[in-house]
């Protein structure tokens, strides 16, 4: 599902992406210092912790103050790192084939890698326990040959079915959330949940503090509270005042954090520095003509790619499911059952993005809402989670008059992507569309 | 009559209903142009034919169909079709879907047990109609369990192929050929269920929650390959994995160590087309002129 933005990288194919907010320069600073700090935890410590899919209960281990490591994250990491052709290679020689999917197995096929001298942080050390959902066929694979290969333990969560298909789920799931994700969903995560716990205070020792969880739940709703306000002013702000580019940092780095006295002041300080710029009338691009739409997960080895075409075309990107799914999919009024709210906002956070109906009702509502021209859509070859629901969600947007550029390419896998082809592959779509 | 897709289903509640149809079927080698205008290229193919078969009204005579969480193409392809009838692009029955749950806690037994009951009620089944399908369903299960042995036998393991093409080169090389098709896996009604326990939905849900069937079982490849050896006394063994195969792919280097290990003649097929395979044939011949049983 979601990827995981990172301090950037030069890339043999790629473009360094332009920088305008002090936010994301913020950001990324912080996110640099965390990751020190957590292979010091980590690594250098020994500290218990775990590796995590981006759409497990992260609040959990917050709340018990148990460091984790994402696989998405880690992957974009080592994408980031240009090591991603090199792991998939052994993965080749492993015995297996190169179709497999990539974005959930760039962790382990670095483990598998076993070579300390190249990897980053000299590879993971042993994790107390790695947590994914069963979302799709292949990730409880992965996960368990990952622990085996780690000696340690996976812990499956449930994927269950959804038969409470709600088109306008997003505008129900702060308040009538107990509906919208079905009763019995949401009991069977809180109940897992409690395994979870039950496993991590045997396994680390340490304990979960109710009151500190609850308070934790507070103050996520006050942090995505304020990235919602500001994909709000962008959506309706002209021109764009921020690139997606700097969207999904200073939305996906506190986001890891979430909760945080960091993640809530760097909320505050993103918020209020994209309305001074919608105040000021600034926008990403000197002329913005075209407002685009991305979907599907970032291309972390291009962070470029995004803002290419903005002086030839006045092409500006200024949606990207990261930074509006902030309102949605995070905010929950507690009523005094946080861990109910919890398991909401987790059992329905990749489905939302990749089933129908709530993909593309979703985002044939977000492309309205933000007045998009056209839209960019991701369409990774080997996965099929991630181009899931991708062709009915085109149709509902072409139906709604915003035109669809499907791209054959991936997220993590350098090797298919050419930034030159693609940028100029785009600007020919906007000019057949009669948009540039 | 109600139909299904997919593996790891509640075969015995089916039986209970008196109106199963079977699985549905596919049909690749043709033009499919609705599946193609909606559907992803890593679906399955079996997928994207019955999406096209549905629009065209193929399957208006069932009342319901039966989705299987337990694989991600079966699942996936029950929200396309809620969809699409929901915004009027095509009609047919009813699409249902069953949600087994297949992790190792009691959390995910409970979870099925508890869809079986809902099922039961859905489809108007009773206690006492399930108590005597699980007894002729074991029966029927037994039956099958008498396996025909051959002292010259290769199995054709991985993904479950859509027929028996790759079974007829096995043969055409004067060897049995063992493994299900796809159709025999849907059609799988798993091991035994519990008869007489007084709870039938409660011993169907602990059927399907040990189940090795279905893609999210949490089990080892190269351990249930290694008991599918057994079982059929192959001296051989085709492990092939079509192009789309999102799961068990991943026990494909602890399988061909398995098998190396246990010096049994191996050909490895990977990426294969979802369909007629030739040259999966031809390699098969080839392999199997070298193999001594």
């Amino acid at each position: 599902m979601s990827g995981a933005p990172i301090e950037n990288n030069e890339h043999e194919t790629g473009r360094r992406s332009h920088k305008m907010l002090a936010s994301t320069a913020a950001a990324n600073a912080f996110q640099k210092q965390f990751g020190a700090d957590l292979k010091r935890r980590v690594v250098d410590d020994g500290e218990p912790y775990a590796i995590v899919q981006a759409d497990t209960p992260h609040e959990i281990f917050h709340a018990m103050d148990i460091p984790i490591v994402t696989n998405q994250w880690w992957a974009a990491y080592i994408s980031a790192k240009q090591l991603s052709g090199r792991y998939f290679d052994v993965m080749t020689k492993h015995g297996y084939p190169e179709n497999a999917c990539k974005y959930c197995s760039l962790g382990l096929a670095c483990t598998l890698a076993a070579d300390p001298a190249t990897a980053p942080w000299g590879g993971l050390p042993k994790p107390a326990v790695l947590v994914a959902r069963m979302t799709c066929d292949c990730i409880q694979h992965v996960f368990t040959q990952w622990a085996a290969a780690l000696g340690s333990e996976f812990f499956p969560m449930e994927a269950p079915a959804w038969e409470h298909k709600d088109p306008g789920w997003f505008a129900r799931s702060r308040t009538e959330w107990r509906s919208v994700y079905d009763p019995d969903r949401i009991a069977l995560m809180v109940a897992e949940m409690r395994d979870l716990i039950a496993l991590l205070e045997n396994r680390t020792g340490k304990r979960f503090d109710e009151a500190k969880f609850q308070h934790l739940m507070a103050q996520i709703n006050l942090q995505e509270g304020m990235i919602w306000e500001a994909a709000q002013a962008i959506g309706t702000a002209r021109p764009c005042p921020v690139s997606i580019a700097e969207q999904m940092p200073n939305t996906m780095i506190p986001q890891w954090h979430r909760g945080s006295d960091w993640a809530v002041a760097h909320a505050r300080r993103f918020r209020d520095e994209v309305m001074t710029r919608v105040d000021a009338g600034l926008g990403a691009a000197a002329n913005e003509k075209i407002r685009l739409m991305w979907i599907g997960a970032g291309v972390w080895h291009d962070p470029g790619f995004y803002q290419a075409l903005e002086e030839t075309l006045g092409a500006v990107f200024v949606w990207s499911m990261y930074m509006p799914f902030a309102g949605p999919a995070y905010i929950r009024d507690l009523d005094g059952r946080p861990m109910e709210a919890l398991a909401s906002r987790i059992c329905g956070m990749n489905e939302v993005l990749h089933l129908p109906p709530w993909m593309n009702g979703w985002m044939v509502s977000e492309a309205a809402r933000c007045g998009i021209d056209a839209a960019i859509m991701l369409m990774p070859p080997d996965n099929r989670l991630s181009q899931s629901g991708n062709k009915i969600t085109a149709r509902s947007l072409e139906d709604a008059g915003v035109p669809v550029l499907v791209i054959d390419a991936d997220m993590v896998d350098a090797k298919t992507w050419d930034h030159d082809a693609m940028v100029a592959t785009v600007g020919r779509f906007l000019h057949e569309k009669r948009l540039a | 009559m109600i139909a299904s897709v997919g593996p790891a289903l509640p075969h015995d509640l089916f039986a209970a209903s008196g109106r199963y149809a079977g699985p549905l079927g596919w049909s690749l080698d043709r033009p499919m142009p609705f599946a193609a205008r909606w559907m992803e290229t890593k679906f399955a193919p079996w997928a994207a034919s019955i999406l096209e078969d549905w629009a065209a009204g193929a399957f208006d005579a069932y009342e319901a169909v039966v989705f299987a969480r337990a694989d991600d193409n079966a699942q996936r392809l029950y929200y396309y079709l809620c969809e699409l009838r929901r915004q009027g692009v095509l009609a047919g029955p009813e699409p249902l879907v069953f949600d087994s749950a297949q992790g190792s806690r009691t959390t995910s037994l409970d979870r099925t047990t508890a869809m079986v009951r809902k099922l039961a009620a859905r489809l108007d089944i009773d206690d006492s109609a399930l108590d005597g399908a699980i007894v002729a369903t074991n029966a029927a299960r037994a039956k099958r369990a008498e396996l025909s042995r051959s002292p010259k036998t290769c199995l054709v393991a991985g993904t479950a192929p859509p027929d028996r093409g790759l079974h007829d080169a096995i043969e055409a090389q004067g060897w049995h050929a063992a493994g299900p098709v796809l159709a025999d896996v849907w059609a799988d009604a798993g091991p035994p269920v519990d008869a007489g326990t007084g709870d039938p939905c409660a011993a169907i849900g602990r059927q399907l929650w040990k189940s090795p069937l279905g893609n999210r079982a949490v089990h080892d490849g190269a351990t249930k390959l290694a008991a599918a050896v057994a079982a059929t006394s192959a001296s051989a063994v085709v492990l092939w994995y079509s192009e789309d195969e999102e799961a068990g792919v991943w026990h494909l280097p602890a399988e061909r160590k398995m098998l190396d290990d246990a010096g049994i003649a191996t050909l490895v097929l990977t990426r294969r087309p979802w369909g007629r395979d030739d040259d999966g044939a031809a390699a098969i011949g080839e392999f199997l002129r070298g193999v001594t049983a």
